[in-house]
């Protein structure tokens, strides 16, 4: 019988396996593994935390529920982000939701809704100097980030952030392989020029 | 940047280690609870097999057409049965009786079986002689204090968080 700590060096197939069989521990593994990046993801994805929240709950929810259709010789990771990912662009559809700004999403009305739909820099424990110029060029990545299409900010994000393969990407988002490096590739040309005013 | 200005390469570069090093976010305390509450876990057959009868009989019109059959099947039962037994009071008075002397007779032999099991075996006499004598107590006392203890403890173990559970309240 595998404990937690067992669980945790298990492939996350492994791990898919040992929920199909009915472990509760191993849905709960499978929930520690992803809930960052999934949060993460959607939430650089709509601003706005509570409707990051109810998103990637809604995400687990319908991938753990469905674990009997997963197909293992697909990646889980690749199925996870892409549910998450579709739940995102969807929402981004609905909504309309403007991502332009890091000081709160522009429906945000109150103090409190500001700070919610607020992205928040870096912190990574640096100099004090390298810290700020850290958190001030990270506050200009995540506002630079909030301006690209979003399937141009899916794919950065999962590329540069979440570090997953061009494969991978193709995978979670539906696209040719070449699609996406051509994304990325004009993602990064797009942040250069949002960036342009940091040059010399 | 505040005073530092980059040129076009070192932006370059550092677009690209800022973008690996933004921070991952994490959703609010209990997000895991929350999600695990909404998640069906898969059960043994025989439970989903009880479930989907007791949901396939809990269908409003489903219930009601079986609470009329079983009433009708219990006003069926007693018109065929009480004229019956009616006709055969004497003969189940007579069985009753011996099934009920048969019982009085087996629990009487297993009393009896049991007591004399426990005077020849010394079990009476140790619980005579621990009883009069005042040096069996505080042993019997501490048997029973760590008996309680014991419970405790089994108690609060199943009561803590396991270690899933801790990370998702942490």
């Amino acid at each position: 019988m595998a404990t937690a700590k067992d669980l945790r060096t298990l492939a996350d197939r492994e791990v898919v396996a040992l929920a199909k069989a009915g472990k509760e521990a191993a849905y709960r593994e499978l929930l520690y593994r992803y809930e960052r990046p999934v949060f993460s993801l959607i939430y650089r994805m709509v601003r706005d935390r509570a409707l990051a929240e109810d998103l990637s709950q809604e995400t687990f929810v319908k991938v753990l529920n469905a674990l009997d259709s997963y197909r293992p010789e697909f990646k889980f990771s690749s199925w996870i982000f892409k549910i998450a990912n579709n739940a995102a662009i969807d929402q981004l559809r609905k909504r309309e939701v403007n991502t332009l700004s890091l000081d709160g999403a522009p429906g945000a009305r109150t103090a409190e809704e500001v700070e919610a739909t607020a992205l928040q820099a870096a912190d990574r424990g640096e100099s004090p100097l390298a810290e700020l110029e850290a958190r001030e060029l990270g506050t200009e990545i995540e506002q630079a980030i909030g301006k690209l299409r979003p399937e141009y900010r899916t794919a950065i994000l999962l590329r540069h952030v979440e570090g997953r393969a061009y494969e991978e990407i193709a995978e979670v988002m539906d696209l040719p392989l070449g699609t996406v490096k051509t994304y990325i590739h004009r993602a990064r040309l797009e942040l250069r020029d949002y960036l342009a005013h940091l040059r010399t | 940047m505040t005073d530092k200005q980059l040129d076009a390469g070192d932006l370059d570069l550092a677009v690209l280690r800022e973008l690996s090093a933004l921070r991952s976010f994490a959703p609010s305390r209990g997000f895991s609870g929350r999600v695990m509450n909404r998640v069906r876990l898969p059960q043994p057959a025989a439970v989903a097999l009880f479930r989907r009868a007791g949901a396939w009989v809990m269908q409003p019109r489903r219930a009601v057409t079986l609470a009329t059959a079983y009433a009708a099947s219990v006003v069926i039962a007693l018109r065929l049965a009480v004229p019956w037994l009616e006709a055969h009071a004497s003969a189940l008075q007579l069985g009753v009786a011996w099934i009920g002397a048969q019982l009085g007779a087996a629990f009487n032999t297993a009393a009896m079986g049991l007591a004399d099991w426990a005077v020849r075996s010394g079990a009476a006499a140790l619980v005579r002689s621990a009883a009069s004598s005042g040096a069996a107590l505080p042993a019997l006392a501490a048997a029973a204090i760590g008996y309680a203890a014991a419970g405790v403890c089994f108690y609060t173990l199943l009561k803590s968080p396991r270690r899933n559970d801790a990370l998702a309240r942490s």
